[in-house]
């Protein structure tokens, strides 16, 4: 079976053990990366270079000794002990989906494959789920991914959403730098929503965001006049898809670029994703971003 | 292109479904969720009336899937005759079965059958193939197996009813011989007919082959009533100068009684006398006319009453005539006394019908002269005559004519060239006084002479006792016919060229036997005559479809005749030493003229339709067609009465409805996918 199968979403959907999953996915996607850069990062060897007073002897290589009678001290890739939290907004609008998976699965899937993907690179992984108010924290711990795992499993939809609060939250929980993952669907003002990250950012915390999307609500394909409603409020409104549509796309498109432009500027890492492509777009993503951070020598 | 039910046409008023859904804009009633209004709020809102069609795809699919599954319903069908009834590789081998019984002259079922049988003419398709079986008494295939439409069409057209029963039996017989021979992959019958109830007495096997399709016209009628003709009586009596008494009997096959009927008697067409009758539903009456007096020579005769819808048996015709007589020349001993041929000459006087000739001659005084207009010679306990007279009677017998030989106590004698071929040898008397005498024990009742008297109380020899006989040891090739209870031969019969000789071994006086006193002894008598006159008297009437053998109603050998039809229709024959058969299949009278002879006065054969056909009710319908169906097809396939049946019957076998519909669903499976993607995201 091809492994890139497990990385479609609807695919995914069938498989009813998140940690299976995770499993299945992050497997399947590392097996996928042929002499990989990320491949066995935490152990492997990176260089020697001479001994200096005040090294550990015990890291002196002493077969290079042998052959050059220097002392030179080995050099390896070294366990990040990073620490990885999936900031996950549940609010009620992600629960929508036109197709496949709703956003808030297809947030599920990924949270659970990136924080499997985490555990293996030996990061300490937590999660913090959100709506309007921080709904469940997990703390980020060598151990935690069962716990992170069954956390994101127990997942229901909740209420309107907000970042300003519950971000506030979580910039005052977690002290030890991080690398917070944000999926949402960032349904809100763009000024707020990049406040609210620059201010995790600004204490220290490598910030990524994962903008999750139907592809309805980019496209708006709906045909029928019809009460449309809000599903975090209840609001209705009489919509003529056919009339409005262009207008819609036109202000979805400015909304985006407001967004993205926001969080560039607030050097936090932004990336958009359908809930129509497979995952492995989300972990590229994810590693690229971690890339950059875990090398430390 | 036509519809079998237009009025299903109609439906194409749903067309403006799919039209107005199309045009109208139509809200929907259960809100659409969506994530955030945060934009749409910001759209202002604005309805338009659409006054164009949306989704042209979608809008064509609906109308189109409309359109098929109402042509469908209107069960289309092509008028190209060829169409559906057989293509290649699908040709049908048809057998049309057509009822000519006389029944089907009942008012138009004629018509009505022929333009059945016309109608699947044209039905047929190009590699289809037709054998027309015509039926009545019997089954008869009119044209060979063939697809030339022509051929069928003027064998059609030269077909009319005949005068014979309806008998199923032979025309599926007949079809079922040739579906047999038939290599064609399909095959059909089909049966065109009255159902008449005397058709078939549910014996007979009437299965087709299997895989055979059976389709049938009914061209009965359901209130059908029927007044005949069925029978008529001629009473003849030699009583002052010769009469006759006709008594003809009249059916009513109608559930209505009829009053007032109105019977006419005609002789040679005139009419002589009518009478009036009343006949109950369902039943018969009796008419009888004043008697006649019988006509010199045979005369043409007709009872009919008015006419209804079956004509044919509206009236009955019949030749009446005169007593026929036989001549006899008892031949006595020149010493016999009165006695000897008293019981002989007693019977013979009491012959009516035929009226026997007596002439008696003592053998001294015989003359070749009184053989004139003789048919049977009785030599009776008297020597052979001798001479010429001899000759002339060795001569008689010769010709045919009749020799009756009574060999009693003065033991006769035949002529000694005889002895050896006829004659026998004939033997001293055995005296059976002292056991009460001999009787009858063996009698060839096979025999003509005994044929009337073998069924039980229709006569009884055994009452006659036989005291005195001669031995006789009859001559190689001479059949023993009676014998006593001693296994002495008693009488015997031989032929001399084309005469018959028969020899009893006793006397026909009361001495040495007392058969002359025991009652058999008129109707013996009266047999054992008739059968050496060689006495056969033509039928006043045959039945249609009875063969009639011209030699009987008295048309010469060796002559030449010509035989019209009561149609009109002419044919010469020659009656041969065989005889010539003519078999009879209209009713009236047919002519029988000598070629050669004008003057010489016409035979006539007076014909009548079989009585049975007069009954028109029909039989059990399901009951024969469950009978003729194959065990391994379909059952019957109804077909409707002519009027719609071509295009009933075109319709299935084109079977276009089905394939509308099936395109119609699968339209409207398309349209449900479409309507689904179209109608995006709720």
């Amino acid at each position: 079976m091809n492994g890139t199968r497990f990385l479609d979403p609807t695919v995914l959907a069938r498989i009813d053990n998140l940690e299976l999953l995770a499993r299945t996915v992050v497997d399947g996607f590392i097996n996928g990366l042929h002499r990989s850069p990320y491949f066995g990062l935490s152990t492997d060897f990176a260089e020697h270079r001479p001994y200096a007073p005040g090294d550990d002897i015990r890291r002196i290589d002493w077969r290079v000794f042998g052959r050059t009678d220097r002392f030179y001290v080995k050099e390896f890739e070294a366990d990040t002990n990073a620490n990885f939290s999936v900031l996950f907004d549940i609010s009620r609008s992600m629960s929508y989906g036109s197709g496949g998976i709703s956003k808030l699965d297809y947030g599920r899937y990924l949270a659970a494959c990136l924080c499997y993907l985490s555990r293996r690179q030996r990061d300490r992984v937590g999660i913090v789920t959100f709506d309007h108010d921080v709904r469940d924290y997990v703390p980020t711990s060598a151990k935690h991914l069962e716990l992170v795992l069954h956390t994101i499993d127990r997942i229901v939809p909740g209420t309107r959403g907000e970042f300003t609060r519950p971000l506030t939250t979580v910039a005052e929980s977690v002290r030890r730098r991080s690398m917070l993952l944000l999926i949402s669907d960032l349904y809100g003002d763009p000024e707020m929503i990049a406040r609210a990250l620059a201010r995790l950012r600004d204490r220290g915390h490598d910030v990524i965001v994962f903008h999750v999307l139907d592809p309805a609500e980019l496209t708006f394909p709906f045909e029928e006049a019809s009460q449309f409603e809000d599903m975090e409020t209840g609001e209705r409104i009489p919509v003529v898809p056919e009339n409005q549509r262009a207008k819609y796309q036109a202000l979805m498109r400015e909304h985006l670029a407001d967004i993205e432009t926001r969080l560039v500027r607030s050097r936090v890492d932004y990336a958009r994703i359908e809930t129509t492509k497979p995952l492995d777009v989300a972990l590229f993503a994810y590693l690229s971003r971690r890339e950059s951070l875990a090398r430390v020598k | 292109m036509s519809f079998l039910a237009p009025l299903f046409l109609a439906g194409l008023v749903a067309l403006t479904v799919p039209i107005l859904i199309h045009l109208t804009h139509r809200e929907r009633t259960q809100p659409i969720p969506f994530p955030s209004l945060m934009f749409l709020r910001q759209v202002p809102f604005k309805t338009t009336r659409r006054q164009r069609i949306r989704h042209w795809l979608l809008f064509l699919l609906r109308a189109a899937a409309i359109i098929l599954l109402v042509a469908a319903f209107a069960r289309p069908l092509l008028n190209r005759a060829d169409v559906g009834a057989g293509a290649a590789g699908n040709a049908r081998e048809v057998v049309l079965l057509l009822d000519r019984s006389f029944s089907m002259g009942y008012g138009d079922r004629w018509t009505r059958a022929t333009d059945a049988a016309r109608r699947m003419v044209g039905g047929l398709g190009p590699d289809d193939r037709m054998t027309i079986v015509t039926f009545g008494q019997g089954a008869e295939a009119i044209t060979q197996t063939t697809g030339d439409r022509a051929v069928l069409r003027a064998a059609l057209d030269a077909v009319r009813p005949d005068a014979g029963a309806t008998r199923f039996a032979p025309a599926f017989q007949l079809a079922r011989d040739l579906l047999d021979q038939s290599a064609l992959p399909r095959h059909d019958a089909i049966l065109i007919t009255d159902f008449q109830r005397s058709g078939w007495d549910g014996g007979a096997d009437l299965r087709l082959p299997n895989g055979t399709s059976l389709a049938h016209v009914d061209v009965s009628d359901l209130a059908a009533s029927n007044r005949a003709v069925s029978h008529v009586m001629l009473d003849r009596s030699p009583d002052g100068g010769g009469r006759v008494i006709i008594t003809a009997r009249v059916a009513n096959l109608g559930s209505d009684a009829v009053t007032g009927l109105e019977v006419a008697l005609a002789i040679e067409g005139q009419v002589l006398q009518t009478r009036r009758t009343d006949v109950a539903a369902n039943a018969t009456s009796l008419v009888r006319f004043d008697a006649l007096a019988l006509p010199p020579r045979a005369a043409r005769g007709r009872v009919r009453i008015a006419p209804d819808q079956l004509t044919a048996d509206d009236q009955y015709h019949f030749l009446v005539r005169p007593i026929p007589r036989i001549g006899v020349l008892v031949i006595e001993h020149p010493s016999a006394t009165a006695d000897e041929t008293l019981f002989l000459r007693r019977a013979l006087e009491i012959g009516r019908d035929p009226i026997f000739d007596l002439v008696t001659r003592r053998t001294s005084r015989l003359a070749a002269a009184d053989l004139t207009d003789i048919a049977v010679v009785v030599v009776n306990d008297a020597a052979f005559p001798g001479g010429a007279a001899g000759q002339a009677l060795a001569d008689f017998v010769s010709r045919g004519g009749g020799l009756f030989v009574v060999r009693g106590p003065r033991g006769g004698a035949l002529p000694a060239a005889w002895t050896d071929s006829v004659g026998g040898t004939i033997g001293t008397p055995i005296d059976r006084f002292d056991d009460r005498g001999g009787t009858l024990s063996i009698a060839d009742y096979a025999h003509p002479v005994f044929q009337p008297f073998r069924l039980p109380r229709s006569g009884d020899f055994s009452a006659a006792r036989f005291f005195r006989y001669r031995r006789f040891a009859a001559a190689p090739g001479t059949a023993v016919l009676a014998r006593l209870d001693d296994g002495a031969v008693v009488l015997a019969e031989a032929r001399y060229g084309n005469g018959r000789v028969m020899q009893l071994a006793t006397g026909l006086d009361n001495q040495w036997n007392d058969l002359p006193l025991q009652p058999i002894f008129l109707p013996y008598v009266h047999q054992t005559v008739r059968y050496l006159a060689r006495f056969v008297e033509p039928p006043a009437w045959y039945t249609a479809g009875q063969v009639a053998e011209l030699g009987t109603i008295g048309a010469a050998p060796g002559v030449e005749w010509v035989v019209e039809t009561p149609s009109g229709h002419r044919s010469a024959t020659v009656v041969d030493s065989t005889g010539e058969h003519l078999t009879l299949r209209e009713t009236g009278f047919y002519e029988v003229r000598q070629l050669d002879d004008a003057r010489a006065p016409p035979l006539s054969i007076a014909v009548n339709p079989d009585a049975t056909e007069s009954d028109i009710t029909p039989l059990d319908r399901d009951a024969l067609l469950a009978a003729a169906a194959p065990r391994e097809t379909a059952p019957s396939l109804s077909v409707a009465e002519s009027a719609g049946l071509t295009t009933v019957e075109r319709e299935r076998r084109q079977g276009l409805w089905w394939y509308l519909l099936l395109v119609g669903f699968v339209i409207l499976g398309v349209e449900t996918v479409l309507a689904n993607r179209a109608k995006g995201p709720r």
